[in-house]
């Protein structure tokens, strides 16, 4: 299953965190941080996956190879586009392959959400990410890959506001456009 | 609940008109740059007022902002009661908010979550499929057994929904629900199962369906194998990528379990492998083929073989054809995987394996690291490890051209997270775990692969000088560096194990015993420290504490004893941590011993002797008064010693001999039979005899001989005595341990006569021992004991016991010699070889759980980060089988970590207790089938908590009953 689904910008600034099991913050955002580190030091060229950070690798079984399934998550996906780093932590269930297909899906998602999806947006529509979210995953386990039907969810919940709150956030005064340069924003 | 709450607020607190918009506050956030901790304590004390408003819209948006705020890590527990509020509102849009607040802020300890059962029963069967849908996203991070049991009817009920975006998040909420109410699954996967054998059902349904499947599958396999054939045309037929990848992941759990699924399953795989475009599920074709151990089997060997060759042929050009790393990652990924059972087939691919181990990327590079470690044979290995300590020598070489070897060392201060050029630099925990990697290579089932232990040696010496500054990356090391120290004791510092193996070879390796000893000569080395372990590293103090030992213990290989004396009571060693220079200590006088020989033969001895053990003298007395303990008694010991030495050597004016004292009496401290290496555990075998008390006080009456110490000395002993006598002369043998020690010692060596040393006891074992360690001239009986075959240590310690010493004292045993004898084959293989390598000695047979890896196994089971516990799924489907016949409440397996047992105990209590109003219900309706009781069951369960609370035989029904009167008598008045 998915433990957990990540997104932080450039900075390490979090713009979605999910954890599909409970965990107090403090221990929450320390795993974000850890993580952070581990993606920002890799290359552009780098694979998608990344070894365990410290908090989850202590917990025993360092080795990924170790075969046999297990409840313990063991593999992280992560994507970067543009400003923006999708992560998705998982037990060995998953497809590895398979994660970076579903990252690919959830960002598309969000474009069709927002046309034309940045970093601005997601920050002021981030209930409407999470709504998209909850459309493909589930407790931890996937129930929707389809783009169509995503969208036909979140668009059933909240028609076309998400959209517009955003759009209306974003060009009242902040303006989009200028991606790169948006990262250190809160 | 909530609701009637949240109706009889009383608007207490009103903020002034304005508040922020979730958009003023992400603006504001970023007007304030700089002092954002500030402007955010701000915000949170207005959504604080805010929250508690009574116009939900307010309370709403500042829901919102707080949830936007816990994302950054601030802290909102404290509105646990205001998120159920909003959860209840009428709106969808603040139902939704609500909801989100309850998924990202709940956490196991929330205790207003029993207020909300009313509630979420309501929403689950809201005729809004969105609002229905809020509920059954949310309760796999709520929730909790007894929501669960509450929750069970009305869940179960929403699987016949007419809509397919309902029915597949129902089935993945009941999947979750059965985590941690194992009774739901029963009642839940008979329907399960009936929405996935359903050709006509939504194919997004049976995908979310398989998906749960293969989450429980692994658990309980067995309980899986009759759906083969739906899964089966499911795979065949579906054309989903998506869903055939779960397929393939869960016909892997179930092929080892029927061999007849194996050979239907391979012509499909292999159709798969050879004919799709999707890389995802040609990867899990070929994985699955491998982990469901379809290459295993003994029969049909050419078919297999060519599945075999078909798969590491995809995997080899994943590698080479595609530059893809992701592809290259995941097929290192899967050779790993075979390596384990088909080291043949992998070594083949040696080649481009070897070229990954320089790839850019270092995921790339630690899994080729793995998979190279994993097919080495004693063919492979110098090329193997020679190319890895190449490739740390020159790493900057390898990526830029930068030609001098010099920058190795600025690279590595360069290195941190901003680097994003190609990776031309090696991170420190790369560097680490490739001399990790190197020593497991060479070392492994006891250097049975090496075959030139001198060119060993020499990589041992160039690996210390390649070792990063600091072990691991600062940044890890700060906020947890206690514990990854104390939980692993197989990551002890890289630095500290160079050592060690050095000293293992010196210890197990006669032949290149010199080699060694040299080797640890030249690291040791006052002259050549500067140079091998700069400033600033922890480097040098964890090589030099293993390596000091060789070159005390085999000192008589040294190539100078007076240089490397003179290195080891430099001056600057007193800085050195504790635990280097109590090996230091021990090393001393045993290189002391050597030097003087080497002087003895010239005409000039006596001064040098005297100026030697003046410079000796000297380093003891400045570590005389070291903090450390260990290190103050053992300078001391030696400094007494050597005292005498020097007081020898000054009253024997006339003589041209080196006094006695000097060319005897000390050497004698410290020969004795050679030491052989012994198994980790094989003291803790030692058998301690019944009546070894260790945790017997000496004297009961301890204070009262302090003050009794101005008193005569008479009259302590005379009080001792009586103590003995009315306390100690019930239990007659371990009597000993009571008595003073002068008296225990006399007794003993009444008592020590032939026969008893025949009968072995192991309290008289230990006795001796203990005599013996204050007893330097026992070491020829010692000898002979040691022939007779009982246990005794090899050498005298002196009072101060070397903690390195521990691990080679000579521990033989009748058993040890049978021990040693079931190691023999493997040794002999290797006979053809130059070197013997002496293997652990150890008694009996090797406990297996009381290894390190054993425990490192049980380590692993305990509950970590972000897991989900499945473990009770395992159990109940076991009861499932039992509970129709009786209930079991002893069928409890022992868990292997507390809190776990805690956990189980606790699900115990809670099935004993359903399944006790389940017998009672059966009583009454016998033969109802399964969806009728489940209806019943809501009403029963009701009554019969009731009861239990009536005859007070339920505390916890109870106690959540006063809690939520408490709950809200709490909260009313603030409103």
């Amino acid at each position: 299953m998915i433990n957990a689904v990540l997104v932080f910008n450039n900075n390490g600034q979090p713009r979605l965190t999910k954890f599909y099991t409970q965990l107090d913050t403090q221990t929450q955002q320390s795993l974000i941080a850890q993580i952070y580190h581990l993606v920002a030091q890799r290359p552009a060229s780098a694979c998608n996956f990344l070894p365990l950070p410290p908090l989850l690798s202590q917990q025993g079984s360092s080795s990924s190879s170790s075969a046999g399934p297990s409840d313990a998550p063991t593999q992280i996906t992560y994507r970067t586009y543009a400003t923006l780093s999708f992560i998705m932590i998982s037990t060995s269930t998953e497809s590895p392959l398979a994660l970076i297909d579903l990252i690919q899906v959830f960002v598309e998602s969000l474009d069709r959400m927002f046309e034309n999806v940045c970093e601005l947006d997601l920050i002021f529509g981030y209930e409407t990410m999470h709504a998209v979210l909850s459309e493909m995953i589930v407790g931890g386990v996937v129930v929707e890959t389809n783009t169509e039907k995503i969208i036909a969810g979140v668009r059933s919940q909240e028609g076309t506001t998400g959209k517009r709150r955003a759009v209306q956030a974003a060009s009242t005064s902040l303006g989009r456009g200028a991606l790169p340069g948006l990262g250190a924003w809160r | 609940m909530a609701r009637s709450a949240s109706a009889s607020i009383v608007g207490s607190c009103s903020v002034g008109g304005f508040e922020k918009s979730l958009y003023d506050l992400i603006k504001g956030l970023r007007n304030h740059k700089g002092a954002e901790d500030e402007y955010i304590q701000n915000a949170l004390r207005e959504c604080k007022a805010e929250v508690k408003s009574q116009d939900m819209d307010k309370k709403a948006t500042a829901l919102l902002k707080l949830i936007y705020l816990e994302m950054f890590g601030y802290d909102m527990s404290w509105a646990a009661f205001n998120v159920l509020e909003v959860m209840s509102s009428a709106k969808y849009l603040q139902k939704r908010v609500g909801y989100l607040g309850a998924v990202q802020s709940f956490r196991p300890d929330t205790e207003v979550l029993m207020l909300a059962t009313n509630m979420l029963k309501k929403d689950i069967v809201s005729p809004n499929i969105p609002a229905l849908s809020l509920p059954l996203a949310t309760l796999p991070h709520i929730i909790t057994p007894s929501l669960s049991m509450s929750l069970l009817p009305d869940i179960l009920s929403r699987l016949s929904h007419s809509s397919p975006v309902v029915r597949k998040k129902t089935i993945v909420t009941l999947y979750r629900i059965s985590l941690v109410y194992p009774e739901a699954l029963k009642l839940a996967w008979p329907r399960i199962k009936d929405h996935l054998m359903d050709d006509q059902e939504d194919a997004s349904v049976t995908t979310a369906a398989i998906n749960v499947v293969c989450e429980l599958g692994w658990r309980r396999p067995h309980d899986f194998l009759p759906l083969a054939p739906r899964l089966f045309e499911l795979l065949v037929d579906s054309g989903n990528n998506w869903m055939a990848i779960k397929i393939i992941k869960l016909f892997a759990t179930l092929t080892p379990l029927e061999p007849r699924l194996t050979r239907k399953l391979l012509r499909p795989l292999t159709n798969i492998i050879q004919t799709t475009s999707a890389m995802s599920l040609l990867y899990e074709c070929i994985n699955g083929i491998i982990q469901g151990g379809i290459l295993d089997g003994e029969d049909n060997l050419q078919e297999r073989d060519e599945v075999a060759s078909l798969c590491v042929g995809k995997l080899r050009g994943m590698i080479v054809i595609d530059s893809d790393p992701n592809l290259k990652y995941v097929a290192l990924l899967a050779l790993n995987r075979i390596v384990t059972t088909h080291p043949s087939l992998v070594s083949v691919q040696q080649d481009v394996i070897m070229e990954c181990l320089d790839d850019a990327d270092i995921s790339i590079r630690l899994q080729a690291l793995e998979l190279a470690a994993g097919m080495v044979t004693s063919d492979t290995l110098q090329e193997v490890v020679n190319r890895l300590v190449e490739q740390l020598r020159f790493a900057p070489l390898s990526a830029s051209a930068d030609p001098s070897g010099v920058a190795d060392e600025d690279f590595e201060e360069k290195n941190g997270p901003a680097s994003t050029e190609t990776a031309k630099v090696l991170p420190n925990d790369y560097r680490t775990e490739v001399v990790h990697r190197i020593l497991d290579i060479c070392s492994q089932s006891n250097y049975s692969e090496v075959e030139d232990f001198e060119w060993y040696v020499n990589i041992l010496v160039q690996l210390v000088g390649l070792l990063p500054l600091a072990e691991m990356d600062d940044y890890w090391n700060a906020p947890q560096s206690g514990q990854s120290q104390e939980s692993s004791s197989v990551k002890t510092s890289a630095a500290f194990r160079i050592g060690s193996e050095i000293r293992n070879i010196a210890v197990r390796v006669k032949g290149v015993r010199m080699e060694a000893c040299r080797a640890a000569e030249s690291l040791l080395l006052i002259d050549n420290r500067p140079l091998l372990f700069p400033v600033g590293s922890s480097v040098g103090e964890d090589v030099l504490g293993p390596v000091s030992w060789v070159v005390g213990e085999y000192a008589e290989y040294l190539r100078s004893p007076s240089r490397t004396l003179q290195s080891l009571i430099d001056g600057g060693n007193v800085s050195l941590p504790a635990k280097t220079l109590q090996l230091f200590l021990q090393a001393i006088p045993k290189v002391f011993i050597q030097a003087n020989r080497d002087c003895e033969s010239r005409d000039s001895w006596k001064s040098e002797m005297s100026l030697l053990l003046a410079r000796v003298v000297e380093f003891l007395e400045s570590v005389a008064a070291h903090p450390d303990l260990d290190v103050q008694e053992r300078a001391i010991e030696f400094l007494e010693v050597l005292r005498l030495g020097a007081d020898a050597l000054r009253s024997d004016t006339e003589t041209s001999e080196v006094p006695f004292f000097l060319s005897s009496v000390i050497p004698s401290l410290f020969m004795g039979l050679e030491l052989k290496p012994v198994a980790l555990n094989a003291q803790k075998k030692v058998v301690l005899s019944a009546s070894l008390r260790l945790d017997e006080p000496f004297n009961d009456n301890l204070p009262g001989l302090f003050d009794r110490l101005d008193g005569s000395m008479s009259d302590i002993h005379s009080h001792g005595g009586l103590q003995d006598f009315y306390y100690v002369a019930a239990s007659s043998p371990p009597a000993l341990a009571n008595k003073p020690i002068h008296d225990l010692s006399a007794a003993s060596y009444l008592d020590n006569s032939y026969q008893n040393v025949l009968a072995g006891s192991g309290a008289q074992k230990a006795e001796r021992r203990e005599r013996y360690q204050n007893d330097p001239f026992y070491i020829a009986s010692l000898g002979g004991n040691n022939s007779s075959g009982t246990s005794t240590p090899g050498v005298p310690h002196e009072g101060g016991l070397d903690i390195d010493n521990i691990p080679i004292i000579d521990l033989k045993l009748e058993d040890g010699a049978k021990g040693l004898a079931s190691r023999e084959p493997e040794v002999r293989r290797h006979q053809s070889r130059r070197m013997e390598v002496a293997a652990d000695e150890t008694l009996g047979v090797e406990d297996l759980s009381s290894s390190p890896r054993g425990n490192a196994g049980a380590g692993s089971n305990r509950r970590g980060l972000l897991q989900v516990d499945s473990s009770t799924l395992e159990r109940s489907e076991y009861q499932q089988a039992q509970s129709q016949s009786q209930s079991q409440p002893g069928l409890i397996s022992v868990g292997d970590d507390g809190d776990r047992e805690m956990k189980e105990a606790m699900q115990n209590v809670e099935q004993v207790r359903l399944r006790m109003q389940r017998a009672s219900e059966r009583i009454g309706l016998e033969g109802t089938p399964a969806e009728g009781e489940l209806v019943k069951k809501k009403k029963k369960s009701k009554k019969a908590a009731k009861a239990t609370v009536l005859d007070g035989g339920e505390p916890e029904d109870k106690e959540k009953k006063k809690r939520r009167k408490k709950r809200t008598s709490e909260h009313e008045p603030q409103r």
